[in-house]
């Protein structure tokens, strides 16, 4: 059996190599991808552009509003003069939060009460809308309760923060975004890159009319799928080192846990994947429908679906169920477990065992539409 | 004139030929949408909280009350021993554990500061971030009001001055990010489904020899450009009312703007997918080519880079400069401003000029790129 | 549809076109001219320059240098031009394979402007010179190699151009349908049309009015088929039948006044110089080596014998390594 696998290898590779092209995206485009995505993307909500209308103007109100824009979540972008421009300004997206003195509010301090702000929230992104506002209450709070230790220190002398709140994460301390979305990248990445290679290769050979000569062949389905599935294995497993390399050496993304359970993960998930794009491969007839099947089925979905950005948790029911046939989520688990937690497989046994199954099921699919076509 | 009506129907009459591709394109939009539309969802709530009391005295469970209240926590269990925090994290049980100290109550009862502990789950930084956020807020609440409680106590009446902060969020008040989430996929949507349909347009002929023959014809570039793109743009808008249609019954999205207005901005939108797809098509050899080439160098930075989950803001410089020759942010913005904000023309025009100058550069580059000659 | 006014009776004029693919030359200064209505056919072994020259005449391919002009339009400054006078059949299929017949037919009708009556009279002619009548409904994708040639033919014809070209129309067809297919172009031509064919089959290249030789992108020899074969006037030509013939070949090949031979099915053919009594010259050679000799005669040269003798003479030169 080997003896025909070794010359259908030589023969993708060759193939492969003659496309420079093909060979470099899938070489270096998912290192290159981590490195852009990895440095762009953080749910980090800083820099979001602030405008100010400060009815009070005096020394309080001014030192109020620094608290905002000295740190580096807000930029101040407009100090406004006057209310007419809030919502201009809100409505074209120039800024995404307008706060509001009023103008009894260094007054209203003074007299020891309660003084108000207005906060105006652009609440289209939500997501980011709850994370300011998380931010402004927290700056608000902590504004707050220095005033209150000042005013109470000047009457009744001392009194100390009750709750010496001592927050700790683990696994990723400085709630590095890129931490979290590394693995996630590299995850969606890989997905799409392994589905991808190999989602052409066999229905490009019964459009080009290649198909027959293999036909008329000696072949077993079995021998033709491991060869059309070997080279591009081997180049997405160099891929996949050279993902976790950037992710070492940009974004100090150490693996807690064991290289050799890595490399088996990775092994298994990229094996399901060739086989699904195979699989695609032998159900198009043709080439663009191929490349149509195995976008769409793995591009959104995948993003979305997967974990990588929205918790899996606060989906409908239904939906999450739908996320068990994205192979990307067990993967993801997986690898979140052994680069950020270090943890065995004991942890995520379950996860290993559907990407097993997605492996055989891929692989034994495929083999079955090919011997369909081939006979 | 003539000669683009007879290549628009070749186009359609092998389009229809192909069952699977036709399915595809009008069925899995609105299906993605369905699902997709569901499982895109930031909001935060709902986080599992193990919660370690060693103090078992009411103030405890008072405290941990304040955080159940919100809903933003749910309690998963109690458990008596550090240690046994552990396993619920590194399993994914919880995503946060709070550790009361022993003493709590006493603590607090005597005015001394007692050290809470918030251990959060660094590896999910979604919940990770926004829960710390909304517990650090929690938290700081709770210790004024204990100073508050003990002023008042010591008999102090007039209460001391504070800031409170009165948000009022814009657009999309209950902050749900289904109603930013729905335009954002509809987008990403419309992106990939064009896109692919023209990035094979060309090279399928030239791969296949079909090309040979008709540029040995009469017909100029032009001619041949805008007969490839046409009937994709009639089956792009087909499927911008399918999942406009789904989006506002199904999801019950509030289109606060003009319908006519969308649906002329989409079509320049369109414009613009279909001159990238068709772009690829012209610079690549082989369909494998121009599938590699239109994923990775078109889809994937799209879908990163055009603001769709993660902010343009936090992005470094160079990125977001590059983010500005990406259609589908200017069409998010459109988006966002015809279904959250209700707004018109007139402030999303710079966005439409941007996206029309977009689609004219891209279409004649495309036609200066074709030439007609093999070589 | 019209030939530019300047050209009286030559279809297309070829000067010293040559195309170079980085460092390998694929036509070199080739030189010649087409009369109008004439069949010329171009000879050759494959990868000779015969698909290069064709796609460079009909302005698919931009010729490194020379010049050539088709119908009157030059092929480098206005391809378009050329595009309206010709009609093109690619070596391989290259119409639809998903559209039918008939919607193949339709659309390069419509692309080269026809219409209403005109496109139904052409679309019939087509139909029924192609014999695929009743076949209309069948996708171009389920005919066999033969019908989707006469197909092909069709498609490039339906706007009546005034020159044809057809590269290796006939490849991979069987010898009933190839000789189907060059009654078709012999129609063509009564009819006033140019005809340009490339082809590897000798015997096809008798069909034809003036034939080029082409070989490693040169054009070795030019003329009609009669003049070419009494280019090898200067020798004799014998076919000869015996036992182990390639021993036979090689040993007649060292002798001196034996200028080249070639196996041609069970015998073989062998060329003399004139001024020898070659009959006994042979006889003794094979006598000599032990070699029962069954038959001898000499021949009238056919086109296979001119152009392997053309090919060897190539070979002999000097290489000049300008190109």
């Amino acid at each position: 059996m080997s003896i025909t696998l070794i010359p259908i290898v030589r023969k993708e590779f060759r193939q492969i190599r003659r496309d420079k092209r093909i060979l470099g995206v899938l070489l270096f485009i998912p290192a290159l991808m981590l490195l852009m995505f990895g440095y762009a993307l953080n749910f980090d909500v800083k820099h979001t552009s602030l405008a100010v209308y400060d009815e009070d103007m005096s020394r309080t109100s001014r030192e109020f509003a620094r608290q905002f824009w000295n740190s580096e979540f807000f930029d101040l972008k407009y100090y406004l003069k006057s209310k007419g421009e809030i919502n201009s300004l809100l409505d074209g997206e120039k800024v995404r939060i307008v706060l509001v003195i009023p103008s009894t509010f260094s007054k209203d301090l003074a007299r020891g009460q309660q003084a108000n702000v207005q906060v105006l929230v652009d609440g289209a992104n939500s997501f980011s809308a709850a994370t300011i506002i998380a931010y402004v209450n927290s700056i608000v709070q902590q504004y707050s309760l220095n005033v209150l230790a000042t005013a109470i220190q000047r009457s009744s002398g001392g009194v100390t923060v009750p709750i010496d709140f001592q927050p700790r994460v683990w696994y990723n301390p400085e709630l590095l975004s890129a931490r979290y979305l590394v693995p996630g990248l590299i995850a969606f990445i890989l997905m799409i890159v392994a589905v991808v290679s190999t989602s052409l290769s066999v229905v490009r050979e019964r459009e080009l009319g290649t198909m027959e000569q293999m036909m008329v062949s000696p072949i077993r389905p079995l021998e033709m799928i491991l060869g059309k599935t070997i080279p591009y294995m081997v180049i997405s497993l160099l891929a996949s080192a050279s993902i976790l390399a950037v992710g070492y050496l940009l974004f100090d993304v150490e693996i807690q846990g064991s290289l050799l359970l890595l490399f088996v993960v990775t092994f298994i998930f990229l094996l399901g994947s060739l086989g699904l794009g195979l699989l695609i491969s032998t159900v198009a007839e043709t080439q663009q429908v191929a490349f149509m099947i195995a976008a769409v089925s793995t591009m959104l979905p995948t993003f979305i679906l997967s974990g990588f950005v929205f918790p899996i948790r606060n989906m409908p029911i239904v939906i999450q169920a739908i996320t068990y046939l994205i192979p990307a989520r067990y993967f993801l688990v997986a690898l979140r477990s052994i680069i950020l937690k270090g943890v065995g497989v004991s942890a995520f046994w379950d996860q290993f065992l559907f990407l097993v199954l997605y492996a055989a099921l891929t692989i034994g699919a495929s083999s079955y539409r090919l011997r369909k076509l081939l006979y | 004139m003539k000669t683009i009506l007879h290549i628009v129907r070749k186009e359609f009459l092998q389009f229809k030929q192909d069952r699977k591709m036709f399915a595809i394109s009008f069925v899995a939009p609105v299906f993605q949408l369905l699902i997709l539309g569901y499982a895109a969802n930031l909001d935060v709530s709902d986080i599992p909280v193990v919660v370690c009391d060693m103090d078992h005295s009411r103030s405890g469970r008072d405290f941990v009350t304040r955080f159940t209240s919100t809903g933003y926590f749910r309690v998963v269990d109690y458990v008596d021993r550090l240690q046994d925090i552990d396993h619920y994290i590194d399993d994914g049980h919880a995503s946060m554990a709070l550790v009361i100290p022993h003493g709590f109550q006493k603590d607090l009862g005597a005015g001394r500061p007692s050290p809470v502990q918030l251990i959060a789950d660094g590896s999910e930084t979604t919940s990770g971030g926004i829960g710390l956020g909304y517990a650090s807020v929690i938290t700081s609440r709770f210790s004024q009001n204990i100073i508050l409680e003990s002023l008042s106590r010591r008999g102090v009446s007039a209460l001391p001055p504070r800031v409170n902060a009165e948000f009022r969020v814009w657009y999309n008040p209950e902050l749900k990010s289904r109603n930013f989430m729905v335009p954002g996929v509809l987008g990403l949507l419309l992106m990939v489904m064009t896109t692919i349909l023209t990035s094979l347009a060309i090279v399928k002929e030239k791969e296949l020899g079909t090309l040979e023959q008709l540029i040995v014809t009469p017909i100029r570039p032009r001619q041949l450009i805008i007969g490839k793109i046409a009937p994709f743009m009639l089956i792009g808008i087909v499927d911008v009312v399918l999942v406009v249609g789904v989006a506002t019954f199904f999801f019950d999205l509030p289109l606060k703007g003009g319908f006519w207005l969308l649906f002329a901005l989409c079509l320049i939108f369109l414009m613009t997918t279909l001159g990238l797809g068709l772009f690829v098509s012209t610079v690549s050899r082989t369909q494998q080519q121009a599938m590699m080439t239109a994923i990775f160098f078109i889809m994937m930075p799209m879908i990163f880079f055009s603001g769709f989950v993660f902010p343009i803001e936090n992005m470094p410089r160079i990125i977001q400069y590059v983010s500005y020759a990406i259609p589908l942010r200017y069409f998010f913005v459109i988006v966002r401003g015809l279904f959250l904000k209700g707004v018109g023309i007139a402030t999303l025009w710079p966005q439409a000029v941007a996206l029309l100058v977009f689609g004219i550069a891209i279409l004649s580059l495309s036609v200066l790129r074709f030439r007609k000659r093999l070589a | 549809m019209m030939m530019n006014n300047d050209t009286t009776n030559n279809a297309v004029v070829v000067e010293g076109l040559t195309k170079r693919f980085g460092r390998f030359v694929a036509v070199d200064n080739v030189s010649f001219t087409v009369r109008r209505g004439e069949v010329f056919g171009f000879l050759g072994p494959n990868g000779a320059g015969k698909s290069t020259t064709i796609r460079m005449l009909c302005g698919l391919l931009e010729p490194t240098s020379g010049s050539a002009t088709v119908g009157g339009f030059d092929v480098t400054s206005s391809p378009d031009g050329v595009k309206t006078t010709i009609g093109y059949m690619s070596q391989r299929f290259s119409l639809y394979e998903d559209l039918t017949v008939e919607q193949n037919i339709n659309f390069y009708g419509g692309i080269y402007g026809l219409e209403g009556e005109r496109l139904k009279e052409r679309k019939s002619w087509a139909i029924g010179m192609a014999g695929l009548k009743g076949k209309e409904q069948q996708l171009a994708h389920s005919l066999s190699g033969g019908w989707k040639q006469r197909l092909a033919l069709g498609c490039a014809t339906l706007h009546e151009p005034p020159i044809v070209f057809l590269d290796e129309p006939t490849g991979g067809v069987d010898p009933v349908s190839r000789r189907n297919f060059w009654d078709l172009i012999y129609s063509l031509s009564s009819r006033g049309v140019t005809v340009f064919v490339t082809t590897h089959y000798m015997d096809e290249a008798e069909h034809c009015n003036t034939i080029g030789l082409i070989y490693s992108g040169k054009l070795t020899a030019i003329g009609s088929p009669t003049e070419l074969k009494h280019k090898l006037d200067r020798y004799r030509i014998f076919e000869i039948r015996c036992e182990h013939p390639v021993d036979a070949m090689e040993q007649l090949q060292k002798q001196p006044w034996v200028v080249e031979t070639s196996i041609f099915g069970s015998s073989f053919h062998a060329s003399t110089l004139r001024d020898v009594d070659a009959f006994s010259e042979i006889e003794r050679v094979l006598a000599q080596r032990g070699i029962a000799l069954q038959r001898i005669e000499q021949i009238v040269p056919s086109l296979e014998d001119v152009f392997i003798h053309l090919i060897a003479e190539e070979d002999a030169k000097p290489h000049n390594n300008a190109s």
